[in-house]
Parts: C-alpha cells; structure tokens; sequence
C-alpha cells in the first residue's frame, strides 16, 4: 500500500464526479494547446511559403543596375551539389491583351534554363519559347490571362548611368514587349519567387533571359546571381550551410570574375603611352578609384564636366569640356585659383595669361535638380591644341553626347539652350569632338563636381619608364587587370552574396508569435475552463469531507493531504491534457480555418496549413498540466481547513457552511459613490477633450463605473444579510436574499460576469477607425489624400511644371495637388500585414522638411525636437541624450510603432544593420515613431542620405498627395492614365489605412467570438455554484419541504438568487463597457457593436439560466427529506 | 496497570462563545488515566463526552487547561506535532466507521501507516493482516467497506485504530450505530483488544452495558466528571 495506491483507489471511486473537472481540464488543455499548435502552423505554413519563393536558392546576389556577364554566375560553384544562375531582374508593367486589366509592380525576370534547376520539381512547360512569357499564378489571376493568350509587358530600359543623373536620357525609359502566356507556374514552379519574405506571393512574369536583354537594352547582362544547392543530405544547421556556401561564393567569384563584370574596360593609348581605366556609367566608383591608385600610386586620376559657360569680360563660350587633372597635364604647381585654356578657348574669349575667366557649371542636387554654379579663375597659361592637351578620349562617352556628330545631334537631357550654340562651336566640335577646352587641378574638380554618382571620369597608368613596344602595352595591360582584380572587393559593387535561404527561414520563425496571440485571443476560453476545473474539484472535495475528516483524525496533516487530493487532481490533469492535445489538434484546425475566412485579414491573406510538431503538443500538455495543478493547488489552498470533529460530523456539509460575516457599515458603498464620482467626472473631461486621447478616457471611466457598479452590488449584498422584512417575504425575495448568505461566493461570481462581459464588450473600444479626422494632418493618413506606388522610378519633380509636362498633365486636372514624393529602396515589408519578421525592412528616402506637422508621433527618443520631429533625419539635428550626434556610419530613421515594435521586434534608439550600394556597413537608427500611420511597413530616412547610400536608386517609386477630397477620384484617374508607364497604381490613404487597421480590428474580433466562447463555458461555474449552495443548503430546503413547500417553489427559489446574480453580473459588464465604447459609437460613420457580439451575450444569458436550472434540477432531485433525517 | 499515568487532565475547560456570552461545555476537568486501563465516561446528550473525547485526541483544544499525554503536555503542540500524536500514539473509534469507500478492508486498516511513509513496511502488513485475523475478517481483506456488514466494518475501524500501535484508543459511541447483538461482540472485543495490545481505552457511551465491561467509569454531569466506578 502505497499513497499512490490511495490516490489511485480515491480516482476510480470517485470518478463519476471528476468527470467534470476531467472535462473541464480538456476543454483548457486543448485550447491552450491548439493556441500552440496555430503558432506552429502559422510559422510551418510561414517556412513552407518561405521555401516556395526561393526553390533551392541558398545564396542571392542583386547588382541592381550594375550589369554583369550571365557566364559569370555559370562560372562559379558548380559541382553536382551546388549551382549557379544568373539573371535579368526588372521592374515592370503588364496590360492583358485588351488592355481591360493590369498588374503594376510586376518582377520580370529574364531566365534561362538554369534558373529551372532551382525549381523543387522540375516545371512542366519546358524551354520559354522568345516571344513567350510564363506568368505566375497571382499575375495570371490579376490580368485573367490563359495560356495562349497575348499580354503587353512594359519594363525599365537599363541605363548605362543612373537616371537621376543629369545627362541620362529620360526618352525611351521604358520598354514594351508583346508576348504570348506560355504556361502558368504553379508555387512548386517557383511561381512566387522573390527575394522579399512576404507571405504574399508578388507578381512574376518570367521572360527568355535573352529576350529581355533585348528588350531593355542590357545587351548579355544580368543583374542577379543565384545559388542553389540540393539539399537531400543536409544535417548541418542552415545558417552553417549558407556561411560555407557564401564564403565559397565570394571567394570564386573573385577567381572568375573580370573587369567587364564591374562595368569597367582599359584603353590602350599607345599615343600618350597609358592604358585608361574607364567606365560606361561616365563616373568610376569611389572603390574603383581607390583600389586603382592603392595598386599603382602613379596611376593619375581623371575627370572631365561638362560646364555651362566659359566667360572673359563680356566674351562667352558655351557648353564645353573642362578637364581636372594632375601633373603632367596640369602642372603640378599650379594654383587652385588657376585654370589653363587651350589656344581654340584663348582665341575665342581673346583671354591671356592673367585675365579672369568665369566657369559656370550645373552642380547636381538630388533627384536631378540642378544648381547653376560660377567659379572664377585667373589664366595661368594657354595651351596649344596638340597632344597631350588636344585628347578627345578625356571626355567620357556621354550618352547622347559622345557620338554625336554636330553639337545639333546633341541628345542629353541637360537644359541646353540650342540658340546659344554658335558655328563655330559647331565647327570645334565637329573637329575636335569634346576634346576639353580648359584644364584645373584634380582638388578642384574633385571640389566643385564631385556627386554621388562618382568623382572622377577616368584613371590613366603610363608605361614604366622606358618600356616601350606592343608588349610592354600588353604586359601593362594584363597587370593593370590582375591588380584591379585583386584589390577590388566585388561586394563595394554590390557583388554580395546574401544568404537568402537563412534569411527566409529566420523570418519565418521570428515572425508574429501566433501561438502566443491565440493564447492570449483564447484567455477566457482557458480562464473558464481553469474555472470549472477549480469549482469542480473543489465540490468534489466539499463532498467527501468525511473522508478528509478521517485522514485528519488518524493522524494525516491538512498539507499532506492536500498533497494526496493535489496528486489526484494532477492525474485527472494528466488525463485532461492528453485528451486535450488530441482536441488541440481540432482547435488549431477550426482556428485555422477562421483565418483562412473569418479572420483572413489578420494574416494578410495568407495560406495557412496545419503544422503540428510533437514537441508543441507535449509542450501543450506539460503546460496544460501545469496550469491546471496550479489552479487545483490555489482552489485547495483553503481546502482541509475545517477541523476533523466538523468533517466528521453528520450533516457536516451544513454545519461548516456558515454565513459570511457582514460588516456593520459597507464600505461598498462608499467605494461605489466615489468610483461613480470619478467614472462622471472622467466622462464629462472626455466629451470636453474630445481628442485622440478620448478612447483612453473613456475606457478607463467604463472601468471605473465596472468598479463602481461592483462596489454597489457588494453593499447591496451586504443589506441583504442583515434587511429584515417579514411584512414583505416572498418566495423571490427569499432566493434573493439567500443571495447574501454567501457574500463574498456570490458577489466573486458577479464579479466574474461582469469583468468578462467587460473585456468582451469593451475591446471594441480600440477598433481603429481609418476615417477619424482622415483630413487631418496629425491622423494615421497625414493629412494625405492618395497614396501612390509605381512599378518604374519617376525621376521628374511632379510639383513642377516641366515634370507635370513631361507625363502630359494638364494642369486643370491637377489643380491644387501637391506630391510629396519619396525614394524606395526595396526590402522586407515592415508592415503588420506580413507575417514574416522583417530583416531588412524597405527604406524610403523623404526630405524631412516635406513631412513637417504631418502625422502624429506615438514616441521619439530622446534629443529629438518634440515640435518638428522630422527634422531628427537631418544629420546634425538629432542629439540624443549624452549630447553625440550620430556616428558617420548611422542613419536616423523614423517608422511606424506598430511596424518597429512588432514587425522589426525594435524599440527607439535601437538600430537595424544595413549594406550600401558599395557594399558598406551602415546603421539606421530608430529615432521617432508614428502612431497608426500608413507609413507602416516601411523606415524613413533623408533623401540626401539614401542618394548618398544608394546612388543608383534612380527617381522616386512612391508618392504621398495631398488632394482635394471631393476630386480624389478624378485626380487618381488622371494620374494613373498619365503615368501608367511608370505603372502608377493609386489609393486612397484611408483605404490604405483601412487594410493596416484591418489587423488589429480583425485581432480584436477574434478576441471578442473567443472571449464570448469563454464566457459561455464560465456560464457554466454558475451551475456549479448552484449546486454547491444547494448540497450545503439540503437540510434546510429539505425542512421547507418538510413544512409545505412544494418541489416547484424549491426550484424556483434556487433559480431566482442565482439569476439575480447572473444579470446583475451581465448588465453591469455590458453597461460599463457601452460607455467604453462611447468614442466609437460617435465617431462619424461608426459601426454598432457587431450582432454576433449581442448574440454571444444573449447566449451567455441563456446558457447561465439553463446552467443554474439544469444544477438547480440536479441537486434537488432524490429524497430530500433524507437530509433532514440526516439532521 | 502501571502507577504512571499515561494521560492527564489538569483543570481542563471548554468554552464556546456565542452572541449571549461564553458557553461553557466543560469545566475545570482533571484525570488520571494509567496506561493499560480501560474508562467509560458517560452522560446525557450534549453534556460535552465527545467534546472531551476530542480534546483527548487533540481533535480539539481546550480554553483552559494542561493535557498530557505519555508526560507531554499536548496543550502546547502546533498542528503538525498534533497530527502525528494522532497518527503514533492515538487510535480512534468512531460512531460511524469512517471508512474510506475506495480502499479494501486491507488498505484502510494500513491508511495511517502513510501519514508518515510513502508506502507501508512488511511489518505493518502482517501487524494489520494479524489483527484482522483477530477479529475475524480475515476473508474479507479484499472487500470494500460497502461489502461489510455494520458489526464488520466497526471491527475494521477498531483495526485500523490499532494499526500503529497507538498507546491510547478512543472511541466514540463506537456501538451507537449497531444492532444489539453486533454491539455486545464489539464491545466484549474492544474489551479484549484493550488487554491483548495492553492499549489504554477510553469509550464515551449511553450504553451502561457497555459502559460496565471498563474498568472505571466516569459521568460527565454540567461540565464536570464525577468517579461512577
């Protein structure tokens, strides 16, 4: 004989009456473990997603405008393991074939049959004929395409430099391809590929590599390596694979890779004896140029602009080549004050040594602003038009420039005024090309024209001292490559291999904690099935008192068997969990499911499948068991606490059921007058306010008047016990008053009622509302009326006319619009639409000063000006608290609360790791967050610091308006016509706002039907104080009996004092949560409280009263008069 | 019988307080009871037997008063030290059996020897399996209490008092809930018991005939215990 043997024996004697607690401890198990086991579906259906986009991609490698050699990626890590393949990634458009559909912000990926292999199953519709294209499934969807059908394909041209840059063609940006839907990829087909981690699948057309090439004027370019690698064996941890893999990568792409792949090419002069360095991009990169003069010192540096004006006294020459240079060009000690000029310029503007010659020259802002600028420099010497001086190759070839034949054939985008070209600068130029009229030093060049495009135009390396010959050209030649090769790190080029497979897993692990938010959804439901556990057990426990007393008497200590009943409610615990992990397995499924209807804009629409891994249902168990033994141990805390002469008393079930002692004087009462005084006074302060901060108030007056209305209930009780009103005694008014006999038991179960009915009613307070003060500068929409995206970068100002021109937008159309346009670099969607944690979450670029007194601030780290907040991106104005401005490596950023807090798990002062264009490390740091906007998803940073970080991130790819309300449709349809090139796709930012918001409303509705759930089932605890108060009450309802009564008039006494406490307990949590929600319920165009929510109420109404009848029933029934003689 | 007392009473009260002032149940109480004796103590209903019962067994304390038990004063004992008194060194017998329906005859007898241990020595085995032999029931070892007559499951609880040789048996109205010829056996064995296990017995009863198999009998009479026999 064992004490497990008692415990054992006591639960199969006594398991009829754990049946109860047994259910009760399922129904929390399964809850609790099918809340886990949606966190594992939700992060499963995550990673397989996650796996889907990528295929067997491990590595990733996007040069964005930076072309390379497709052979390259061929070259490196190709083993019957791992592979590569390159290709051609662009943004586009796509127009069904009647032009009655379109999809913006389409992926057009120029592949070849190496891309297939990443593909986890090989794709049924073979090669891609060349006018063909494959079209992902969402995109198919979006145009109601077919196979066979012909769709119109618009993509970006591929420019040599930057279109931001001044000189860049804007004509021909786009390219158009008419091409026939070959096959539709399925997901097992890589039709969401995507380099993002984005549960949404984004819109793929896959086009012949060649064909775009073609197309967009890339001629044998690609943009993007991948690697891949089969992974049957793989028994390492990915992130050990992906740093392998990418060290190998890095480390053969060095080996294989050419100058050609860095958009660089030598030219041999054997004229001057050099071989130069130069660039189709016009600028050389600042890596380049570096690593070019750290393997030759001598190598001397080049660089040629294009000026304006060359002026002397009233004699003018325009739009000339004016080179910057170095010894031996320019002499080394020649002033930085001093220019020279060629015999042609000299001649022209009649100037001499030591007159005074003025240079005017565009100096490039951001976007393609252009600042006229004007330096003067004194003529130190003429030169003649001869070699070295008289070298048209110092001129980089600019596009539309360099070959033109006449200065009228010139084609840059620069404002050239034609009329000022003379004929004999037609003349120089037909003879002499853009060989530069005037020379200065390198620092002044490097002063005055350095942007962030580059510096310097060119890098020259003579010959060695006395090599002459076609060899020593050739050896130079060869050695000049080895070195640049050798010293340059592809990744300042953006030759940087991402490990994209690690990443996407990361992301989907890390991402929004489901398991954890339908716990917390599930809160009641579990809370009232911990209730019923408790309430059960500790009736059963009331009902072998004996037993307890006996124990007692034979020498067992009230702790030790507290201990034995513990033990066996742990197994009865036990029991419950296991049957409830098997009901987890349902909860999950139906939770599933309603987010894949009910609730699909919590998830942002995505797919979600059952995922259940054993570890989390053992996980559910143990913590379901854990839960439930805690609740048993606090629900026996005061158990085995009468002494054994009571217990063993006949009758005892009466004898220790005394009346709570009432106090003299309540102080009920006085806690209910002065809550009520707070809940009216804070009522009143909030309809005065009326602002943002009106919610708060009014949530917290309806907790008061909750408080308050409990406080009332408990003097009302305590009036009860000691009202004596013979003249008024009715059989109601009896069950009434037995309503007092157990004080505290009865108000706990008010109590109870009340606060669940409460949270249940009153989270509709936090429903966010997209139209609330919509128009207004401080909302969630900063006052803007359209939010816009487009597919292609806009690089012209739309606020100004010439930009305006440019798309063909009549004023009148846009009358009193205003643009606020901002720079994207793409990245992670930061936004509590995405599932995923965002690990590198998408940066817009925004002049701060454009965004002063828009949106409302919910935090700002300290230092930051609390009345222009923006101003915190300007470098130099942000001061945090120990007085330091940022580090040279930082970038104050600015986002969204809810995208910091949850989507990037950060908080202000924190900073998120970023690569540059070149490759360099850089941090953003948090500095100010903003309050429900539509910014979510996405960091702000300067415009000057993202064109500084990102040079080739030409133009502007989203667009903040300011309209009138009552003309946004029109304005949104004309600019969308204008600007469907570009794939301008509108909205208005309130529906923008609507779809974020729809996430927490959508929580919050999920919370209310689970909450309502578990209020239903915490309905039935009243059943179960029903029968407690009748087993401790037998004797005395047996003597009504006895006296008269009849069975009937019994039941109904019973019913009454618990329905009184049933809607005492209802009406007040539904009361003082209506005043919670009264900010919602006046807020223009505001939804009642949803009819499920007053069906789920009037359920719990009804449940409770079938509840306390059905225990009224149960506990009545038999030969009462038994007790009596019991008595 | 031994010429130390096993148990003593000095000036033991009982008092409870109700809305009319303090009740008094028992007043001024002392005794003397030696070990191997055998006490009845009788009087009418609500004279305070099975109060003084209790506050021998330390089911209950007493307002006033020194009880001591083996040469400790229990009166001075926390709940825990009271419980194992209980659970070495005093057996009860109560009106009804108080058996544990879930356990077997056999179970219930060896319950208290787990007060103190997780599971019960050999020699508690065959103590219990002796004992029931003893008083007859050594088929029913693996009968539950719902399977015994009342005389049998009387004798069960006489048992598994026994159990841990406890130096003192009490019992309260242990015939009370019994036919005539079922109370005489168990009384005459309550008799034996107190003998063979050389167990001080002390029996709060109305029955005189029970009350005239002890030794001395006391009568408790206004809270107070007047020598009968």
């Amino acid at each position: 004989m064992t004490r497990t043997t008692l415990i054992l024996r006591s639960l199969r004697f006594h398991a009829r009456t754990h049946l109860g607690t047994l259910l009760g401890a399922a129904i929390g198990a399964a809850v609790l473990t099918g809340a886990l086991l949606v966190g594992d579906s939700v992060r499963g259906s995550l990673r397989e997603t996650a796996l889907a986009r990528l295929g067997k991609t491990h590595l990733a490698a996007a040069t964005g405008d930076r072309l390379f050699r497709p052979a390259l990626a061929r070259e490196i890590l190709s083993s019957s393991e791992t592979f590569s393949t390159a290709a051609l990634a662009l943004p586009a458009t796509v127009n069904n074939g009647d032009g009655s559909a379109r999809a913006n912000r389409v992926q057009a990926l120029g592949v070849d049959s190496g891309f297939w292999k990443l593909s986890g199953q090989p794709p049924c519709f073979g090669e891609i004929p060349a006018d063909g294209v494959v079209l992902n499934a969402p995109l198919a969807a979006q145009l109601r395409a077919k196979v066979g059908d012909s769709v119109l394909l618009r993509v970006s041209r591929i420019s040599q430099i930057s279109r931001d840059a001044p000189l860049a063609s804007q004509d021909n940006a786009t390219a158009a391809l008419r091409l026939k839907v070959h096959a539709i990829a399925t997901d097992a087909e890589l039709g969401r590929f995507s380099l993002q981690a984005n549960q949404v699948a984004p819109f793929n057309a896959f086009v012949p590599l060649e064909q775009l090439q073609r197309a967009a004027g890339g001629a044998n370019g690609a943009n993007l390596i991948l690697v891949g690698r089969e992974s049957k064996d793989d028994t390492k941890p990915i992130a050990v694979t992906s740093k392998a893999l990418a060290k190998d990568a890095a480390q053969q792409l060095r080996t294989f890779w050419k100058l050609a792949d860095a958009q660089l090419e030598l030219r041999v002069d054997i004229t001057n004896g050099f071989i130069e360095l130069r660039t189709p991009r016009i600028f050389l990169d600042l890596p380049v140029v570096a690593a070019a003069t750290n393997a030759f010192p001598s190598a001397r540096l080049i660089q040629t602009y294009f000026v304006n004006e060359l002026r002397a006294g009233n004699r003018t020459a325009p739009y000339s080549m004016v080179t910057a240079a170095a010894s031996p060009l320019v002499p080394a000690e020649m002033r930085d004050d001093e220019i020279l000029l060629n015999q042609w310029l000299a001649d022209d503007l009649r100037a001499a040594p030591g007159d005074t010659v003025a240079l005017r020259y565009f100096s490039v802002g951001t976007a393609r602003t252009l600042e006229e600028r004007t330096n003067t420099f004194r003529v130190r010497a003429v030169v003649p038009l001869e070699l070295p001086y008289a070298d048209r190759a110092l001129m980089p070839d600019f596009p539309g420039v360099a070959k033109a034949e006449s200065t009228r054939d010139w084609d840059a985008s620069l404002p050239i005024q034609a009329g000022r070209i003379r004929a004999q600068d037609d003349r120089y130029w037909k003879e002499w090309r853009g060989t530069p009229k005037a020379f200065v030093t390198l620092a002044v060049g490097e002063k005055l024209w350095s942007n962030r495009f580059g510096t310097h135009t060119a890098v020259r390396f003579p010959l060695p001292v006395g090599a002459t010959g076609t060899n020593a050209f050739a050896a130079l030649r060869d050695d000049v490559e080895a070195k640049l090769l050798a010293t340059l790190d592809p990744a300042s080029l953006g030759f940087r291999f991402e490990p994209v497979r690690e990443q996407a897993v990361a992301a989907s692990a890390q991402g929004q904690d489901f398991g954890g938010l339908f716990i917390g959804f599930s809160f009641f439901l579990i809370a009232a099935a911990l209730l019923l556990v408790a309430l059960l057990f500790q009736l059963g426990v009331e009902r072998r008192s004996r037993e307890v007393g006996t124990l007692l008497a034979l020498g067992f200590t009230p702790a030790q068997i507290r201990r034995l009943l513990l033990g066996e409610g742990a197994a009865i615990a036990l029991l419950g969990a296991l049957l409830g992990a098997a009901g987890g397995v349902w909860y999950a499924r139906a939770m599933l499911h309603g987010l894949s209807t009910l609730w699909s804009e919590a998830v942002g629409g995505a797919a979600l499948r059952y995922h259940g891994a054993t570890g989390t249902l053992a996980l559910g168990v143990v913590a379901s068991v854990m839960a439930a033994v805690a609740t048993l141990w606090f629900a026996l805390r005061k158990q085995v606490g009468q002494p054994a002469r009571e217990l063993l008393a006949e009758g005892n079930v009466e004898s220790h059921a005394t009346v709570d002692g009432a106090p003299k004087r309540s102080r009920g009462f006085v806690i209910g007058v002065v809550t009520l005084l707070l809940a009216l006074t804070l009522s009143g302060w909030a309809f005065a306010a009326a602002d943002v901060a009106a919610a708060g108030i009014f949530f917290g007056a309806g907790a008061l008047l909750l408080t308050s209305s409990l406080a009332f209930t408990a003097a009302w009780l305590t009036r009860l016990a000691r009202v004596s009103a013979a003249a008024r005694l009715s059989l109601v008014s009896m069950g009434v008053r037995n309503a007092a006999r157990r004080r505290r038991r009865s108000l706990a179960t008010a109590a109870m009622l009340a606060c669940g009915s409460f949270l249940v009613v009153s989270v509709g307070a936090f429903r966010l509302d997209e139209n609330a003060d919509a128009g207004s500068r401080a909302s969630g929409t900063g006052g803007f009326t359209l939010l816009g995206e487009s597919a292609l970068p806009v690089v012209h100002d739309l606020n100004t006319p010439s930009g305006r021109d440019f798309f063909g937008l009549d004023a009148k159309s846009i009358e009193a619009v205003s643009f606020v346009s901002l720079r994207v670099r793409d990245g992670d969607d930061a936004s509590c639409l995405n599932l995923n944690r965002a690990q590198r979450p998408r940066l817009l670029g925004v002049k701060p000063a454009a965004m002063e007194g828009r949106f409302t601030f919910a935090k700002l780290a300290d230092g930051v000006p609390e009345k222009s907040p923006w101003k915190a991106l300007n470098r130099g104005e942000f001061y945090p608290m120990h007085g330091q401005p940022l580090a040279v490596d930082e970038v104050a950023a600015i986002g969204d609360a809810a995208s910091i807090q949850w989507a990037l798990g950060k908080k202000l002062g924190d900073t998120i790791e970023f690569t540059d264009e070149r490759g360099g490390a850089f941090k953003v740091r948090l500095v100010a967050s903003l309050a429900g906007s539509v910014l979510q998803g996405s960091l702000l940073i300067d415009e000057a610091e993202f064109a500084r970080r990102f040079p080739s991130e030409a133009g502007y790819r989203m667009f903040l308006m300011d309209a009138p309300s009552n003309r946004a449709a029109d304005v949104s349809a004309a600019l969308t016509r204008a600007l469907s090139d570009v794939g301008l796709e509108l909205a208005p930012a309130t529906r923008r706002l609507a779809e974020l918001n729809a996430v927490q409303n959508t929580y919050l509705s999920t919370f209310q039907v689970l909450g309502g759930l578990g209020l239903l089932l915490g309905s039935a605890g009243l059943g179960v104080l029903v029968l407690r108060n009748v087993l401790e009450r037998r004797g005395e309802l047996a003597l009504l009996l006895a006296i008269g009564f009849r069975a009937r008039a019994l039941r109904r006494l019973v019913v009454s004092e618990h329905a009184v406490l049933l809607l005492i307990g209802l009406a007040t949590g539904v009361g003082a949560a209506l005043v919670a929600v009264l900010p919602v319920w006046f807020k223009p165009g505001a939804q009642p409280p949803p009819l499920s929510l007053w069906l789920t109420l009037g359920a719990v109404l009804v449940a409770g009263l079938v509840w306390t009848w059905g225990a009224t029933m149960l506990a009545l029934r038999g030969n009462l008069l038994d007790a009596l003689r019991s008595e | 019988m031994s010429s130390q007392p096993l148990l003593l009473l000095d000036g033991v009260a009982k008092e409870y307080g109700t809305a009319a002032g303090p009740l008094r149940i028992l007043e001024n109480i002392s005794l003397h009871v030696g070990r191997g004796e055998s006490l009845a103590i009788i009087g009418p209903s609500g004279s305070g037997k099975s109060t003084l019962l209790q506050i021998l067994g330390t089911l209950d304390h007493a307002t006033r008063g020194r009880v001591t038990l083996a040469g400790e004063d229990i009166t001075s004992l926390d709940e825990r030290q009271l419980a194992a008194v209980r659970n070495r060194q005093i057996g009860f017998v109560f009106q009804s059996h108080h058996l544990l329906p879930q356990c077997t005859v056999l179970e219930n007898v060896l319950v208290p020897t787990l007060a103190t241990r997780s599971a019960t020595t050999t020699a508690a085995q065959q103590r219990a399996l002796r004992l029931l032999a003893r008083v007859g029931l050594q088929d029913r070892l693996d009968h539950r209490p719902s399977q015994l007559s009342g005389g049998e499951r009387q004798r069960v609880a006489v048992v598994r008092a026994l159990i841990n040789q406890p130096q003192i048996l009490l019992a309260d109205e242990p015939t009370g809930a019994l036919d005539h010829a079922s109370a005489v056996n168990l009384g005459q064995l309550l008799i034996e018991l107190n003998r063979e296990e050389d167990v001080t017995l002390i029996v709060v009863t109305h029955s005189l005939e029970l009350a005239g198999k002890m030794q001395r009998v006391l009568r408790l009479e206004d809270g107070r215990l007047v020598e009968m026999k």
